[in-house]
Order: C-alpha cells, then sequence, then structure tokens
C-alpha cells in the first residue's frame, strides 16, 4: 500500500517550509516516526518524522525546494509488495503524484499559490515543485536531475526567501540606515602571505585566516574597535570573535572563528573550512550566529580587486578584501618593480572611532600581513 | 540532575486495580500524544499542539489522589491532565477535530481541553493564567464550606510570573484548599531553568509564603500520587495550601514546531532511562499478581480505544453558522 509523506504545517506564520536535507534516501527502508528529513521553516532547521513505516519508495520534493504544509513530498511503501493495487493507481492520477522533476523543464508561470493549511491545495504545491532560489545548485545530486530553471521569473512568480536572507536583509538595512560609515581604503604587500600559505602544505591556507588573525592582533592596540555604540556609551564587545563572511548556497552568513589569539593560522584555516562544510552540509547548530568584534569578507576569489563592506551589527568595522594581483610599484625615485598587493578597505562606524584612530588602525592591520 | 530524596513507595501496598489503572493512564496520555501528533504530521489536524509526552506521571499521580469533584486547573500542555481527570478520549479527539461534539463543542481545541461535570475547568494557555483562578476557586469551596479541592498544573515558566506570586500568596494568606503543582521539565519554551533563576529548587518558594512545599521525583507516579495525597488531605483539613514541585521531563519540543535542539543529548538520555512509563511497568511487574500480558493487554485495549476513537472524531459534526452566536457574551 502507497502511504503520501506530506509536509506537516511547521512554519509558524504559514509560510512555506523548504527541504534542507533528506536524511532517507529512496529504496531505505523507515519506521513510523524516524527521522526522514530535515526542513527549514520560517523561524527554524528541524527534523520530520516518517508518518509511516516502509520503503521510501520516491522523494517528490527534492533539498533546496520549499512547499506549503500539505505538499506530498515523498511515497512510503508499507505492507509488502505495492504492485498495481488501487493505491498505486490513485497516486498516479494525483498531479502532485506525477515525478515532476523528471519530467523536463516546470511549468514557465505557475499560478501563485494560495496558502491552504492542508493538503486541499494540491494545485498550488504542485506549482511550487519548482527549485527555488540558488540553493538547489550546490547539493550533493538529488536522486533526479534538477530541471532547468526558466533565467527570469514570470511577474507575479515570487521568489522564495530563505530565513537566513530575511535576517541578513533586516539586519543589513538596519545597519546602513543607522550606523554613519566612513571608509578608509590602502593596499598592502601580499607576498609574505603567499610565502607562508604556499609552505602550508599538503592543504593551502584559507586567506580570510591570515586577515582574522590581523584584525585580531590588531584590535589588541585598538581597544575602541572592539566596542559598540550604545545609548550614548561605548560598550565592549565582550568577546574576541572575529568573523568570515561566507557563501551558504546563496545565503550569506558569518562563520565565527572564536579566540583566534590562541590559535595559529594554520588552526584558523582549518576552523573556517570545516564550518563552511557543515553549514554547507545543513548542520543547523553549524548556522547559529556568534557575535563578533569584526567581520572579514573577501571577494577576491571573484576577481573584485576593491569593494566597501556593510557593517554586520552590532560590530563596528568590517574589512573588505580584494584580489591579490601583481602591480607595479615605485621603489625609488627612479625605479620601479613588480609585487603582489592586495587592496583593503575598512568601514568604520564613525561614532565609535575618527579618521586618525581608524587609519592607524588599518595600518596595524596591513603592519600585521606584511609582517607574518 | 535534581533527585528528590524520597524512596518509591512499596507497589505491594495499593490494590492490583488500583496499579493497573494507574499504568493504563499513562499509556492512554502517551498513545494519545503519539497518535495526535502523527494526526498532526499528516496534516490531518489543524493548528500546533504542545504535548507532554515523558511527563504522563504528573497528571496521572495528581489526579489519582483527587475525587471527582475537585476540580483542576491546566495550560496549553493539557491534553494529559484532561485524561488523567477522566475526560474521554472521544470528547477530546473531537474538540482536537474541531467537532461540536468535542469536550469545548470544537471551540476550544488543544489549549482549552475542559469539562465542569468531571472536575476541569478549560485549560489556559496563559502561562501562570491558572494560579490565581485556582486560588479563587479554592476560596469558592472555602466560603461555601464544601470539602472540594483547586489543583493547578503550571510548569517551572510560570513561576516567574506575578500571577504565581498574587495567587499563591492569597491562597497562603486565607489557608485555602489549593493544591499548586509545578510540574518542572527544566526548560520554559527553550530556556534552561538554571538561566532564569538563581535557586531552581521551586519548592522552597513555598516556605517564604509560609506554608509547605515539597519537590518529588515527577518521573514515579506512585511517588507522585503519595505526595498528591497528603497535600490534598491536608487541604481538606483546612491546613493548605500545599505547592508541589514535580520533576520530570519532556520528551518532545515545546510545540510541535520546536525542533528541541536545546535539550543536550546527554540530558535527554539521562531523563530518557527515567521514563515513567517504563519505571511504572516495572513496579507493578514486582508484584506476583500483575504479569507481562496484563500490562501487554492494557496497551492494546488503548490502541484499540484511540484507533476507535479517530474514526468517529474525523466523521464527528462540525460546528454550524448558527453555533457562531452560541457560547458568547457579547
Amino acid at each position: 500500500m502507497l502511504h503520501e509523506l506530506k509536509m506537516p504545517d511547521l512554519a509558524t506564520t504559514g509560510g512555506a517550509v523548504k527541504i534542507l536535507r533528506w536524511i532517507a534516501q529512496p529504496g531505505a527502508s523507515v519506521s513510523r516516526g524516524e527521522n526522514v528529513l530535515e526542513v527549514e521553516t520560517d523561524k527554524a532547521a528541524m527534523e520530520v518524522e516518517s508518518t509511516a513505516a516502509g520503503i521510501l519508495k520516491e522523494i517528490i520534493v527534492q533539498e533546496g525546494e520549499s512547499v506549503d504544509a500539505g505538499t506530498v513530498i515523498a511515497v512510503i511503501q508499507s505492507g509488502g509488495e505495492g504492485g498495481d493495487s488501487a493505491d498505486t493507481k490513485k497516486a498516479a492520477k494525483d498531479p502532485v503524484q506525477e515525478p515532476k522533476a523528471k519530467a523536463g523543464p516546470p511549468p514557465v508561470a505557475p499560478a501563485k499559490s494560495t496558502k491552504g493549511l492542508f493538503a486541499r491545495n494540491r494545485a498550488a504545491a504542485a506549482a511550487k515543485a519548482e527549485p527555488s532560489g540558488h540553493d538547489g545548485s550546490a547539493r550533493p545530486a538529488a536522486a533526479s536531475p534538477m530541471p532547468v530553471k526558466p533565467a527570469f521569473a514570470a511577474p507575479g512568480n515570487l521568489h522564495s526567501v530563505s530565513i537566513a536572507r530575511k535576517t541578513a536583509a533586516r539586519r543589513l538595512q538596519q545597519s546602513k540606515q543607522t550606523i554613519p560609515h566612513f571608509y578608509l581604503q590602502t593596499s598592502a604587500n601580499a607576498e609574505p602571505m603567499m610565502a607562508r600559505r604556499s609552505a602550508a602544505l599538503p592543504d593551502k591556507l584559507a586567506w580570510d585566516a591570515f586577515f582574522v588573525k590581523a584584525i585580531h592582533s590588531a584590535i589588541a592596540r585598538f581597544e575602541l574597535m572592539a566596542c559598540r555604540w550604545e545609548d550614548d556609551q561605548l560598550i565592549p564587545q565582550g568577546t574576541d570573535t572575529i568573523g568570515v563572511a561566507a557563501d551558504i548556497h546563496g545565503d550569506l552568513f558569518v562563520v565565527p572563528v572564536e579566540s583566534p589569539g590562541e590559535k595559529n593560522i594554520e588552526d584558523i584555516s582549518r576552523d573556517i573550512r570545516a564550518r563552511v562544510a557543515a553549514m554547507r552540509g545543513g548542520d543547523p547548530l553549524a548556522r547559529v550566529m556568534k557575535p563578533g568584534v569584526m567581520t572579514v569578507t573577501n571577494l577576491g576569489v571573484c576577481n573584485v580587486e576593491t569593494f566597501t563592506a556593510i557593517i554586520n551589527p552590532p560590530e563596528s568595522a568590517i574589512l573588505a578584501v580584494g584580489k591579490i594581483r601583481p602591480v607595479v610599484i615605485a621603489v625609488s625615485e627612479t625605479a620601479f618593480a613588480i609585487q603582489h598587493r592586495v587592496n583593503l578597505t575598512l568601514s568604520i562606524d564613525h561614532r565609535v572611532a575618527n579618521g586618525k584612530y581608524a587609519a592607524d588602525f588599518l595600518g596595524a592591520i596591513v603592519e600585521e600581513i606584511e609582517n607574518l | 540532575m535534581k533527585k528528590s530524596k524520597d524512596v518509591s513507595p512499596d507497589p505491594a501496598s495499593y490494590s492490583r486495580d488500583f496499579l493497573l489503572d494507574l499504568y493504563r493512564r499513562l499509556v492512554l496520555i502517551r498513545e494519545f500524544e503519539e497518535r495526535v501528533k502523527f494526526l498532526f504530521l499528516e496534516g490531518a489536524m489543524p493548528g500546533t499542539i504542545h504535548q507532554c509526552q515523558g511527563q504522563e506521571a504528573t497528571a496521572t499521580g495528581v489526579c489519582a489522589a483527587l475525587n471527582p469533584d475537585d476540580f483542576i486547573t491546566s495550560t496549553f500542555r493539557g491534553h494529559g491532565h484532561a485524561l488523567a481527570k477522566g475526560l474521554t478520549v472521544q470528547e477530546m479527539l473531537d474538540e482536537l477535530f474541531g467537532a461540536s461534539t468535542g469536550c469545548c463543542k470544537g471551540k476550544g481545541g488543544s489549549m482549552h481541553m475542559g469539562n465542569m461535570e468531571k472536575g476541569m475547568i478549560p485549560a489556559i494557555a496563559i502561562v501562570g493564567g491558572g494560579i490565581p483562578l485556582t486560588a479563587g476557586m479554592a476560596l469558592a469551596f472555602k466560603m461555601k464550606k464544601t470539602s472540594q479541592v483547586a489543583a493547578c498544573f503550571f510548569g517551572d515558566g510560570a513561576v516567574a510570573e506575578g500571577a504565581f506570586h498574587e495567587g499563591v500568596n492569597m491562597a497562603s494568606i486565607w489557608n485555602l484548599p489549593a493544591l499548586f503543582v509545578c510540574e518542572n521539565n527544566l526548560y520554559g519554551a527553550s530556556t534552561h531553568i538554571g538561566k532564569v533563576m538563581k535557586n531552581t529548587k521551586v519548592s522552597d518558594r513555598a516556605e517564604s509564603y509560609g506554608f509547605r512545599g515539597e519537590t518529588v521525583d515527577g518521573n514515579d507516579v506512585l511517588a507522585v500520587f503519595e505526595a498528591a495525597k497528603k497535600a490534598v488531605a491536608e487541604c481538606r483539613a483546612g491546613k493548605g495550601p500545599v505547592l508541589l514541585e514535580l520533576l520530570t521531563y519532556r520528551r518532545t519540543g515545546h510545540s510541535r514546531r520546536d525542533p528541541c535542539h536545546y535539550q543536550p543529548k546527554d540530558e535527554r538520555e539521562a531523563w530518557f532511562s527515567r521514563d515513567p512509563i517504563d519505571r511504572c511497568a516495572e513496579t507493578l511487574l514486582t508484584r506476583e499478581d500483575i504479569s507481562r500480558d496484563d500490562l501487554e493487554a492494557i496497551k492494546s485495549a488503548v490502541d484499540a480505544e484511540i484507533t476507535d476513537a479517530i474514526e468517529v472524531a474525523k466523521q464527528a459534526p462540525q460546528p454550524t453558522e448558527a453555533d457562531l452566536l452560541t457560547d458568547v457574551f457579547a
């Protein structure tokens, strides 16, 4: 007998629920009450239990997709042979049961779904069975190929928005609107970093590790940079965690590096990579943010030479790191040389630090980078 | 994990029927909650639910010490209290399905289970909201010179509410027949009790109001029953109120939408090894006149009762438009 596994009503605001990961794979034997998938609601990531015992016959809604409560997300075959039973025929008639993902491109302009509590809303659910956002692409290969997504969504067809994106959007807006940013730009000799990085075989070091270490050392000499402005007061942040901005399946996260003073660059690099891998793997605990003093954001790998970043509240500064590239520098009035350099832009909360103080702080970061 | 000093009561000192009935109620509550959980996950039942798997012994032990005409108040996590006080599976499932045959005519739902004829005012979902109400009911019993007792279930989170102080203090100054039952499951929603209380022994608070408090192993149904029996006797004798702190643990999230990641794994496992139903079964099996088959038969009977009730509830009549204007004040 075939049993439809439906998305439970787990969202507190009745919104769509996104499938982060299928714990059970097609063909697996599952018991009633066993956690078979992980989902992300408007409030939390959580596991979902199977409502039937049997063999997970087919996954209908893939990882990365978002669906309303009541949508059939998988089929479980329970109690011996399924074959040509009446249930199978019934299931085949159900539009949602069609393995859409295998059938080629999804409808280009699916009707906008109206939120239904339960399975009444099959049509809307079917329309939403298209992958959402950019999140699907970096996932491990699913059982069936992902449908090709049209480059431009049709009008009225809303993109689903993750909690992470909503949170980032709210905080960035708050930051840009309430923190008086100013920006200082400089460059640093990147050759000491490059030498250290190639020496650290077999795994090359994450570039961000150098900047985390440099910022941490520099802040020790510029204690205002470890404060935030609140209610006309400079409040110490009370932590020495430095964050590293990371793109996790299209969402912006900040990877916390705790107590970098007690770690060497190799450890920091390993920490960052492990945490990013855990986040990409869907580990909900790894995604929990930790308050920090400052964040590093690095677009060098994307060939950006220079950019300015928005401060990550409640922090008071953020360092934007550009691409390391060879440039011609004058070494005297009459001679020049070629050197690998990196552009650095520091965004500062002007309430916390003035221009000279921040400039000296940026100078200290450069000093740390150039004197590894 | 806090431990109460009491040793578990000797099962030989009770009648076989009484013990089997306690066991049946524990199993009934657990199975009811599990079945409701799957109805929710399947989308057959709307809304969210707050479940009490793991806490069955508190409701069962306390209500076993009450008379049918004694009253209880309950919380958003009230299914266990209702079943323990004698509401039927059918009237509760009907209520959960929003049927007009439900205990509150389908208008209350999960968070407002109750039946005045069975001594349970519809549960109050406001944290701590039942405490002043219990003082009020107990005052009425005292003024009417009935021998009834009002028992109030609340969680550890409710202790921080102003209503706790007001209700408990009033019950104390007037020596009201009120039994305050704190089900301390260590978490107020997701917040551990240690983060919000310096002295996490809730029963200590009774002394500051001038009445007796006691901490009991809330996963030992006989220990709960004995403590409640003693407290109820004191209340009936005009020596109330009493505060019972029952140490227990919830096996599920705060609500169905809570992934419960804040409960550490080792803490969960430690508490799961003290499951109230397993422990009750072990205790009962020390008697020669109770066998594993007796317990299995109870499980099967409970299972059949709930299965039948679910089918009936699914077909139960829904309220009509005319019902919109009944049971309302304005």
